[in-house]
């Protein structure tokens, strides 16, 4: 065994068929507790990409404008980038850094769900060598394959469904809202490519798997629908409209508009625009007073807008 | 702009990396069945094996001639990226091996009269004319059981096997008719043993049951702490056989009273043998246990330093063992020998005849060693030749 198998996957395999144990034999929800509990754990930092995510696409506009009067000066125009995220308090990185600390621990609660199921005679074998000498650990295994109506060691299409499913509705929800036509196509194929590949992964990958991508997926939604609420789905269930701004979005735009631009105004108003071009809409005020917003009508379009 | 589109790339590029990866771990971390059957060997020293590609192969030992059946039929299948491991094949589609899909073979071929028969991942059970490999008959004539991973044994007419949908089947040898049924309580891996008139099968229900040969009705069963997937030995009037509870146990025969209990860091996988009145049993903590028969008093120990999940043979007095890191060792009382060294993850069971034991290796591949000298003598390719 190498080094991650000894440091992340033993363990992790090592808790999931111990916590089966205790679960009245149920590798099912062994998988969801485990995905659960792990998400929880992994929670600030989920957080801490969400809203940096959302934060950059506020700067948006005010990027937008840099680079257009910054054209032909590019020292100029990182210079002013690099002042504006540090006047902002927003790290460029700060959604990825999390992500990638994320990511292994996602690999390895996969790689730990894989082997455990261990659903042919080369899985069981294999499996044995990463066991602790814990007798309950060794006591519990074949793991129970039987979960509600799956058979966690095949495919199976309703889950597949599902799967899909609580893909799109997850990847809608932090979809773009593209004013450029080929932006908005790739959005498009990203919105369907996904899930569509997923669905046909889960039907050939064992539904424990499939078990815990859905489990990961509702978590993702629910997380991202208190961070932004339901985003593009309720842009969609609106009508898809311009302008279907839920009160959910109109505080969190109000929120960092404001913050935004009570950082960047007062050192540099020169620097932001009067006026937004037309492609990055809606014009963010550089110093919006607080008791002035409240009587501004409402933006006719969201904050989603920004994403783009 | 250019912080956006840098966002994009490095997003997509993350999620192909997860997918990819996701991918590709599922199937090179066991999800895929391989098989690993051992050599049979007739009287007349022709060897019998199932192979990786899904074939029976014969193999006459004098003049090397080698002869393959038709493939077993995988079961039809719905669609999908072909890493299915309910599929019975061993190779996929996307993110798998580029080889063509084959049912995987984990039982050792068994043989009487001039058939030989094989059970396959598929879930059938076929019987081939030993001179022609033509296939005599199939069972179930229609549809697939179960994946079966046990191997056949036979006792008078009939052959006997378990499969993981639970069920022990007795089967006419001559045509394929089911004699008997028994269905226990969960899955069987285990390949039967038959002494007298009882035959003994381990299954995940932690069990180890008996039955009557002629009828299939239950004699007894004992209960273990661990799943039972090992073949039981019987020897002496004594059942030695390995449970998941990291426990060997020896029952009497007579009344399945327990003589003993040997415990190991890890599974007892493969079927023990007894030389000289010494049980040699391997266990999965890269360990040969030497237990007294009788008493399972342990009198030596030998650290292979890897696994050994293929069941031992006995040689001249000498017991023969291969590892998982490809090592093939002649074990006495008190010392190991190392005879050769084969392709890693040897997983069948040993075969010997006249002093040569036949080891088969996942590349398609049969090393025969001479105990005495430990000489490889030439390997043997199954692969069919186009």
């Amino acid at each position: 065994m190498n080094i991650w198998d000894i440091i992340v996957l033993q363990p992790m395999i090592n808790v999931l068929i111990v916590l089966s144990n205790y679960l009245f034999g149920s590798f099912g929800l062994s998988i969801i507790i485990l995905t659960v509990v792990i998400r929880l754990i992994l929670l600030p930092l989920s957080l801490t990409q969400l809203k940096a995510t959302r934060a950059m696409t506020t700067l948006q506009p005010r990027l937008m404008e840099l680079q257009r009067k910054y054209a032909r000066d590019r020292a100029k125009l990182a210079q002013e980038q690099m002042r504006m995220y540090r006047e902002s308090g927003i790290s460029p990185v700060g959604c990825m850094v999390p992500m990638l600390i994320q990511m292994p621990v996602w690999i390895a609660l996969y790689q730990s769900i894989m082997l455990a199921l261990a659903v042919n005679p080369e899985g069981l074998l294999n499996l044995s060598r990463y066991l602790y000498p814990w007798p309950v650990a060794f006591a519990s295994l074949p793991l129970e394959n039987k979960f509600l109506w799956l058979d966690m060691a095949t495919g199976d299409t309703v889950l597949a469904i599902l799967v899909g499913a609580s893909m799109w509705v997850q990847q809608k929800m932090v979809t773009p809202h593209a004013t450029d036509p080929r932006q908005a196509a790739q959005a498009r194929m990203m919105l369907w490519m996904m899930p569509i590949m997923f669905t046909f992964f889960s039907l050939s990958f064992p539904s424990g798997l499939a078990l815990y991508w859905v489990v990961s997926n509702i978590i993702s939604i629910v997380m991202q629908y208190y961070v932004t609420g339901w985003g593009a789905l309720a842009l969609q269930r609106a009508g898809a409209g311009a302008g279907a701004e839920t009160s959910r979005d109109r505080k969190l735009r109000r929120r960092i508009e404001v913050e935004g631009a009570t950082k960047v105004q007062p050192k540099d108003t020169t620097s932001v625009p009067k006026e937004i071009p037309p492609v990055a809409p809606p014009p963010p005020p550089p110093s919006p007073p607080a008791s002035q917003e409240k009587e501004e009508p409402e933006p006719k379009r969201s904050v989603w807008r920004f994403w783009k | 702009m250019r912080n956006k589109r840098l966002i994009t790339k490095i997003s997509i590029l993350v999620v192909t990396i997860l997918v990819l990866g996701a991918a590709l771990s599922g199937c090179i971390q066991g999800l895929q069945p391989i098989g690993w059957s051992g050599v049979a060997i007739s009287s007349d020293g022709t060897l019998f094996i199932g192979s990786k590609e899904g074939r029976l192969v014969s193999i006459k030992t004098a003049d090397g001639r080698r002869q393959w059946s038709e493939p077993l039929k995988l079961p039809a299948q719905p669609g999908g990226f072909g890493c299915a491991p309910g599929s019975g094949g061993t190779a996929g589609g996307f993110g798998c091996s580029a080889e063509t899909p084959a049912v995987a073979i984990y039982g050792t071929p068994a043989l009487w009269n001039d058939l030989a028969f094989i059970a396959g991942y598929n879930g059938k059970v076929y019987a081939f004319v030993s001179d022609t490999l033509q296939q005599r008959w199939v069972f179930p004539r229609e549809g697939n059981l179960k994946p079966i991973i046990g191997g056949i044994v036979l006792s008078a007419d009939k052959i006997y096997f378990g499969g993981t949908d639970g069920k022990v089947y007795a089967l006419d040898a001559a045509t394929g008719d089911k004699r008997w049924e028994f269905q226990l309580s969960d899955e069987i891996w285990s390949t039967p043993a038959i002494s007298g008139n009882t035959l003994y099968i381990g299954s995940f229900d932690k069990k180890l049951y008996a039955l009557d040969t002629a009828t299939g009705s239950k004699k007894w069963e004992f209960q273990t702490a661990g799943a039972v997937v090992s073949t039981p030995l019987v020897q002496d009037g004594t059942i030695y056989f390995g449970s998941l509870d990291r426990n060997l146990y020896a029952l009497n025969e007579s009344d399945r009273s327990v003589k003993w209990t040997f415990m190991a860091d890890n599974w007892f996988w493969a079927r023990p043998v007894i030389a000289d009145s010494i049980l040699y049993a391997p266990s999965l903590d890269n360990k040969v246990f030497l237990l007294d028969a009788k008493t399972g008093t342990k009198i030596n120990e030998f650290d292979l330093e890897s696994q050994v999940s293929s069941s031992p043979v006995v040689v001249d007095r000498k017991v023969v063992v291969a590892t998982q890191d490809g090592k093939v060792y002649s074990l006495d009382r008190n010392e190991k020998r190392l005879l050769a060294i084969v392709t890693p993850n040897a997983s069948a069971p040993l075969s010997a005849n006249k002093g040569i034991v036949y080891v088969h290796t996942p590349d398609l591949t049969v090393h025969p060693i001479d105990v005495s000298t430990g000489a490889k003598l030439p390997t043997i390719s199954l692969k069919k030749a186009e």
